[in-house]
């Protein structure tokens, strides 16, 4: 052997062992802003520096229509990530379409998980026709935020300073009523501007309430149940019980600076709440409960992020990719206590059950009744989050509750261009 | 191919008449074409084919479905939301094309007169066109929130100026013509000081001045130019989507749905990727006839 030779062989058995020491990356695409994207990041750093197998390499893009319109043309090409966030709200959409990895039980128990771990309706939520397409995370339903000062004024609290139970449409309005009357302030804060998505949430937790259902047979069926929810809402804003044309930031800032009693938004408005007291900013003492029963049950509007695996145009993931993807979702549930300051509900028991999540106010206030009752957007292609249903339902909505449309012909135009949407397919 | 050599040059060269038809520049000067020739065949041409080609498919957002014939056209030709869109777009543009013309006129022969403070008006009023789509709009959505924003707190309204059919689409154009004035400012400007001050001394010293000196060579010897802005401007107004799709999201109930919207959602949200592109390749017929007829009806004027 030259000198030569001796060299190069000893380069490539440094570089061999370089290699072997390599991490394997793992991609991962997720839509997830602000404070959300902030403790993924805590998440994910948490993770890459507790192995040295698998590192994972995230990238944030805008959530909505530019997200999934990604993920679905990367995947149809093979150029989809190993790892995806993903509604579960639009499992039924992806999953007939291929575009979701199922994952299996066995995939799932290697790392330690099993169904019985999660909140019954978000594993519901995140399969299709008996296989899982996704682990789900957590769930963000509506509740309600309470301003304790202004409640107290309008005699809605109890001795213990927290909001008396309301179980029906009469009591809540009663109280809306008692704040105006007592206080001067509007009630409710909501966001209820030209292309809000909250008057959908709440019109859907209204329907369910009634027992009613929004779809049948590919066709809206809401009836009379979804003419009287959305009157409801219109007369609350008629009453001048709510804020009009309140778009999504000036609905959060009427409740934060004590402008109105109550509101109504996601989970996702409590770290606002939790920093806001921390730095003195929020004047005044909160709380936090679940949307009350307005009706026979106590379904309410919410959705999920899960983790899903793009099933990638004639590429399927490899195998140690996969373990990989596997092991950091199973860290991320067991860490799901630092996802659960967001607001969130983390959907794995375990985390849910702990002394700790107990202690996380004022998260545990809401967080299981809420979980139990929550209810998704209906299944189907046009479904989920930013999804063509919605989309249809945020033109005559919000019109119906500003007196724009009255709520029949508000009911009858949304039907109408629904049932258009949802008698076409996607095609092929 | 016509020989382009003028007589002196070909004396100067001398190649001998009709002995060479092709320079010998040709083939360098198409390889020095090629690049833009390529991007243009495959970002353009080849686009446009497959659009027409997808418009005559059923196809999702990803794949190409089954040859169906003309009956996305058949379709589309009685559906009541495109020809709503096609009205909106219409509108918008109405709202836009001469407002914009105009004023951009009026700044440049205000900002032309100024001695000193030229060039600091001048980049006043083309400062907001320098601005990103983004920024423009969401500046607007605060100085006319309804409850926070400016106007809200000067004077008292509390009009959801995107939200009600009435103010939503004049208020988009606003924001546009804000937006945009600045550039036709520019463009006006450069054609007014191509306009010789020598001109304007003759007319002077045939007692021309003020508004008989615009009508009779201001007016005239910039024709040029607004047929220039008008074209630019009115391709620019049927093509918009940007500010709807922030603004108004195409509400409050489609009263501002614009066509390029409606082809958006109808491929990336209902992923029907066949009848969005009959909507493309059938406005795109629209923007031609309508170029057609205004560039007839402009170039009798000049």
């Amino acid at each position: 052997m030259t000198r030569i030779t001796r060299l190069l062989t000893l380069g490539a058995l440094l570089t061999g062992s370089a290699l072997a020491q390599q991490p394997t990356k793992i991609t991962f695409w997720n839509f997830l802003g602000g404070g959300d994207g902030a403790r993924m990041k805590t998440l994910i750093d948490g993770y890459n520096a507790s192995q040295k197998k698998y590192q994972v390499q995230q990238t944030v893009l805008q959530w909505g229509i530019p997200f999934y319109t990604k993920v679905r043309t990367s995947t149809s090409v093979g150029q989809a990530p190993d790892l995806i966030s993903f509604h579960l709200s639009r499992i039924s959409g992806w999953a007939p379409a291929n575009l979701l990895r199922p994952i299996t039980t066995q995939e799932l128990s290697s790392v330690g998980l099993k169904q019985a771990d999660f909140f019954p309706r978000l594993w519901n939520a995140a399969s299709y026709q008996g296989k899982t397409y996704a682990v789900p995370l957590d769930t963000h339903p509506l509740v309600l935020y309470y301003n304790k000062d202004v409640a107290r004024k309008a005699g809605l609290l109890d001795a213990n300073g927290n909001l008396k139970p309301m179980n029906s449409v009469a009591q809540f309005t009663a109280a809306l009523k008692a704040v105006k009357d007592k206080t001067g302030l509007a009630g409710l804060a909501m966001e209820n501007h030209s292309t809000a998505y909250m008057p959908w949430r709440l019109w859907l937790t209204m329907v369910e309430q009634q027992g009613g259902s929004i779809v049948t047979n590919n066709k809206i069926s809401a009836g009379e149940a979804g003419k009287k929810a959305l009157t409801i809402m219109a007369d609350w804003m008629k009453q001048g019980y709510m804020p009009k044309n309140s778009d999504y930031p000036s609905s959060v800032a009427q409740f934060t600076t004590g402008k109105t009693a109550f509101m109504i938004n996601g989970v996702w408005e409590v770290p606002t709440m939790v920093d806001g007291r921390k730095t003195g900013k929020l004047p005044f003492d909160y709380g936090v409960a679940p949307l009350p029963k307005f009706f026979g049950n106590q379904d309410t509007w919410g959705d999920s992020h899960g983790f899903a695996i793009p099933n990638n145009a004639r590429k399927p993931i490899p195998a140690d990719r996969l373990a990989g993807v596997m092991d950091f979702i199973a860290y991320v549930q067991k860490n799901a206590l630092t996802w659960a300051q967001g607001g969130h509900i983390p959907a794995y028991l375990p985390v849910v059950n702990s002394a700790k999540y107990t202690a996380l106010k004022p998260n545990s206030d809401y967080a299981k009744v809420s979980a139990a009752n929550v209810t998704y957007d209906p299944p189907g292609w046009y479904s989920g989050a930013a999804g063509p249903l919605e989309a249809v339902s945020i033109k005559y909505f919000p019109a119906a509750m500003a007196g724009q449309l009255s709520v029949d012909k508000a009911m009858s135009l949304f039907e109408n261009e629904a049932n258009r949407l949802m008698a076409g397919r996607p095609k092929p | 191919m016509r020989d382009t050599i003028p007589p002196q040059a070909r004396a100067q060269t001398g190649i001998p008449r009709g002995t060479r038809r092709r320079t010998p520049g040709g083939p360098i000067a198409l390889l020095m074409l090629a690049p833009f020739l390529i991007a243009y065949l495959l970002f353009f041409v080849f686009p446009i084919g497959r659009a027409v080609q997808l418009s005559l498919t059923q196809s999702s957002l990803t794949e190409t479905g089954p040859f169906v014939g003309l009956s996305n056209y058949v379709q589309l030709a009685g559906d009541p939301d495109f020809w709503a869109s096609v009205l909106h777009t219409g509108q918008f543009a109405l709202y836009t094309v001469i407002p914009v013309t105009l004023l951009g006129m009026l700044m440049a022969l205000a900002v032309n007169r100024l001695v000193r403070a030229r060039n600091f008006a001048q980049a006043l009023f083309f400062l907001p066109f320098v601005l990103p789509v983004s920024v423009v709009t969401l500046l607007w959505q605060w100085i006319l929130n309804s409850s926070f924003g400016l106007v809200h707190n000067l004077f008292g309204t509390d009009i959801a100026w995107f939200g009600e059919p009435a103010t939503a689409m004049p208020m988009v154009a606003l924001v546009t013509v804000w937006w945009t004035v600045g550039f036709n400012m520019l463009l006006f400007l450069a054609g007014l000081q191509n306009i010789s001050r020598e001109v304007y001394e003759a007319a002077q010293l045939d007692g021309a001045q003020g508004w008989t000196a615009f009508r009779t060579i201001t007016w005239p010897l910039l024709w040029p130019v607004t047929t220039l802005v008008f074209t630019l401007q009115l391709i620019a107004s049927l093509k918009i989507f940007a500010q709807v799709y922030i603004l108004t999201g195409g509400g409050p109930f489609n009263s501002t749905q614009v066509v390029l919207q409606y082809m958006y959602n109808t491929a990336f949200q209902n992923l029907d990727a066949g009848y969005a592109s009959a909507i493309a390749v059938a406005f795109f017929l629209i923007i031609l006839l309508v170029s057609l007829v205004q560039a007839a009806l402009l170039r009798g004027r000049s």
